[in-house]
């Protein structure tokens, strides 16, 4: 019981995690929630077994089209349902437009790929060892999606500018930084982040358009936690996501475990509205 | 002799009487010459058109053979067909076209219960029978709605028959009931298990879960701990319910599980971790339209598969017994005209009688205090794993 909390609780928290990490990339670059996360996730998915089990190419030329088409769907979020609501960011309009951007893309996924979930190929032609691969994949894509991101961060020009727009779009704009071609950066780079989850959650979540509002709402549980825009709030709170998900499926069971994560969900919110490693922001009056 | 207004109006109303009866007696004649309208609502296109496409091809298949040998008493069967596009809207739409405008006898569908559940009051209304194949049990009542046949199992049938093959066949006691979080799955478990308890089974597992649940491994250790004999889960959901089958498989445990038809679908085989997992996996179906246990279908079946060959009606894609449900409605419905007339009322009186009707699909019987028409010993469990040219092994048990 406890190597199944564990294996599956890691690799479900691994996704979370990812999913919370690409609502942050698209939120510091732009300061808009781009509820476009879960859908990227879902894509991932259906993508992945589109192209590796129906068009059967390698696995590897599969994930690269998988994120080469996240970062396109990346960009397309930015130019149809960020970029026209930015200017009157404080109505929160972005909610309305990402939402129904994420939902017109399921509902033609549900078109096109059918409602029904459909298998998610083995990725590596290897037997199942001492941890399958469908928990460690996922395990494997989180960690090097945090150890890229840090490096990107803090090594990279690129990578600074980001934070420079993050932190004060204006200033980082009379500095003479390309703001919205950074925005469109992130964007790609968020809608690579988003697909690669989906694709390596692939085999335990299944090519199924439906994970889109599973992925949307359970990815944001760890952005709510560990703070908007804090990627290792986000990695932390995710994996213990997941893990207590899987414990409460255990414990509790049957459709009691999700009303237990909403539960502790509730409580977390109430007792510290800015997440776990949130700074409460001072507010301007 | 004065004339009064009084005498005025009684031989107007006298003569008016005359002439409605030389009408009504002159309909007879014309209408003889005038092709039987049959109405018919399947959903050929949406997220139901599977099962409507089938029986499309059966339907059309037996309105072909009734008018090449001649039609209903020299009329020719004119189906007049109206897809509704798996909506409700659609459905009640075409109900209302086809019993104003296209005068039609009788009505055939919709295929689907949410369909239906729309259609049938407005059939009902419009004073026009309906014969439809659709499962849930409130669809049929003899008082609100006195001219609608099913010519399908119940969905009490449905859990009966996995419950009798559950306790009966499989000797099996302690059962494990799991669904989805979805109506049909939620509905469906809380119907099913008094059922159970009332024949004397123990429920040592009730659950429904997350469909997009991605490890159903705690629910599964819950009933082996339990002691369950037997799983029966209720989903139309492929990917639930093959995550159940890889997840018993994973666990080493070879309980057999009873369940809904979709756990015999193409969704579910495709999901599978391993072909084997489908072994001990035992589906709803209908007895006449399974393989017994020499291998071979009954000679009606039989008979009918031959002729869906000769008339190059593809099978690959779709299940006999859906083809088979398509076929017999007509069948009945032109029966029935032939031998009491087209009019709503004689219709009605005919079909309250009719015993034992030899369907392909199933033997059909009504009174007028029962329209349900399959018997409870047609509807079976078959092989989830057996499916050969759109027809499954009866499941072991059923003698030959």
């Amino acid at each position: 019981m406890l190597e199944s909390i564990v294996s599956y609780g890691l690799a479900v928290g691994a996704v979370y995690a990812m999913i919370g990490i690409t609502y942050n990339v698209m939120f510091t670059a732009s300061r808009a929630f781009s509820f476009t996360a879960g859908m990227l996730g879902m894509l991932g998915g259906v993508l992945g077994a589109l192209f590796i089990d129906r068009l059967g190419l390698p696995a590897i030329v599969g994930l690269l089209l998988v994120l080469a088409c996240g970062a396109v769907m990346g960009v397309i979020t930015e130019i149809v349902a960020v970029r026209p609501v930015l200017k009157s960011i404080e109505q929160h309009l972005y909610v309305l437009s990402t939402l129904a951007f994420a939902l017109l893309i399921a509902q033609f996924t549900a078109i096109e790929w059918g409602t029904d979930a459909a298998p998610f190929p083995r990725l590596i032609p290897i037997g199942e060892g001492l941890l399958d691969q469908k928990f460690w994949i996922p395990m494997l894509a989180c960690a090097v999606t945090v150890v890229g991101l840090e490096l990107l961060y803090r090594k990279t020009l690129i990578g600074r500018a980001f934070l420079a727009i993050a932190e004060d779009a204006y200033a980082a704009r009379a500095l003479g930084l390309p703001e919205v071609r950074l925005r469109l950066a992130s964007f790609a780079l968020a809608g690579m982040i988003g697909s690669l989850a989906g694709f390596a959650g692939g085999e335990m979540l299944l090519a199924f358009f439906g994970n889109q509002s599973i992925l949307n709402f359970y990815g944001f549980v760890p952005v709510a936690l560990g703070g908007m825009g804090n990627n290792r709030g986000a990695l932390v709170a995710g994996l213990l996501l997941g893990l207590f998900q899987q414990a409460a499926n255990f414990l509790v069971g049957g459709i009691f475990a999700s009303v237990a994560v909403f539960v502790v969900f509730i409580i977390v919110l109430l007792l510290r509205p800015e997440g776990f490693a949130g700074a409460s922001g001072a507010r301007r009056v | 002799m004065s004339i009064t207004r009084r005498k005025v109006l009684a031989g107007s109303a006298a003569a008016a009487g005359a002439a409605s009866l030389a009408s009504g007696l002159a309909s007879p004649a014309i209408a003889a010459n005038e092709p039987l309208r049959i109405g018919f609502l399947p959903a050929l296109t949406g997220p139901s058109s599977s099962t409507g496409v089938a029986m499309n091809r059966g339907t059309l298949l037996a309105v072909d053979e009734i008018n090449a040998a001649g039609g209903v008493n020299g009329r020719k069967i004119e189906i007049i067909v109206r897809d509704t596009q798996s909506d409700a809207t659609k459905a009640v739409n075409a109900i209302a076209e086809l019993t104003s405008r296209q005068k039609v006898a009788m009505i055939w569908g919709p295929l689907n219960s949410g369909e239906t559940l729309a259609a049938t009051p407005l059939c009902a209304r419009a004073g026009i029978p309906m014969i439809h194949p659709c499962w849930v049990d409130t669809l049929i009542d003899v008082k609100k709605y006195p001219m609608s046949f099913r010519s399908a199992p119940t969905n009490e049938q449905i859990g009966e028959a996995a419950n009798h093959y559950v306790m009966d066949v499989l000797k099996a006691k302690k059962v494990a009931v799991i669904g989805d979080n979805a109506g049909y799955a939620t509905a469906t478990v809380a119907a099913y298990v008094p059922l159970l308890k009332k024949k004397g089974g123990t429920v040592v597992y009730e659950g429904n879960v997350d469909a997009a649940n991605p490890d159903l491994k705690p629910e599964l250790l819950r009933m082996r701990d339990g002691g369950a004999e037997a799983i029966m889960p209720w989903s139309v959901n492929a990917g639930f319910l093959a995550r159940i089958l890889n997840t018993r498989a994973a666990m080493g445990w070879d309980v057999p599980v009873v369940g809904q038809t979709t756990l015999g679908s193409g969704q579910t085989k495709a999901l599978l971790d391993k072909p084997e997992n489908w072994a001990k996996v035992y589906s709803n179906n209908f007895k006449n339209c399974c393989y017994a246990g020499d291998g071979k279908l009954p000679a009606l079946a039989a008979d009918f598969r031959g002729r869906i060959a000769k008339a190059k009606i593809d099978m690959n894609d779709t299940l006999l017994w859906w083809i088979a449900c398509g076929y017999d409605a007509p069948k009945l419905i032109a029966e029935t005209v032939k031998a009491a007339g087209d009019s709503p009322k004689d219709i009605t009186a005919y079909l309250n009688k009719l015993k034992n009707w030899p369907g392909i699909n199933a033997t059909l019987t009504f009174t007028p205090e029962q329209h349900n028409g399959v018997p409870d010993a047609e509807v079976v469990m078959c092989q989830a794993n057996s499916l050969k040219d759109g027809a499954f092994n009866l499941a072991p048990g059923y003698g030959a």
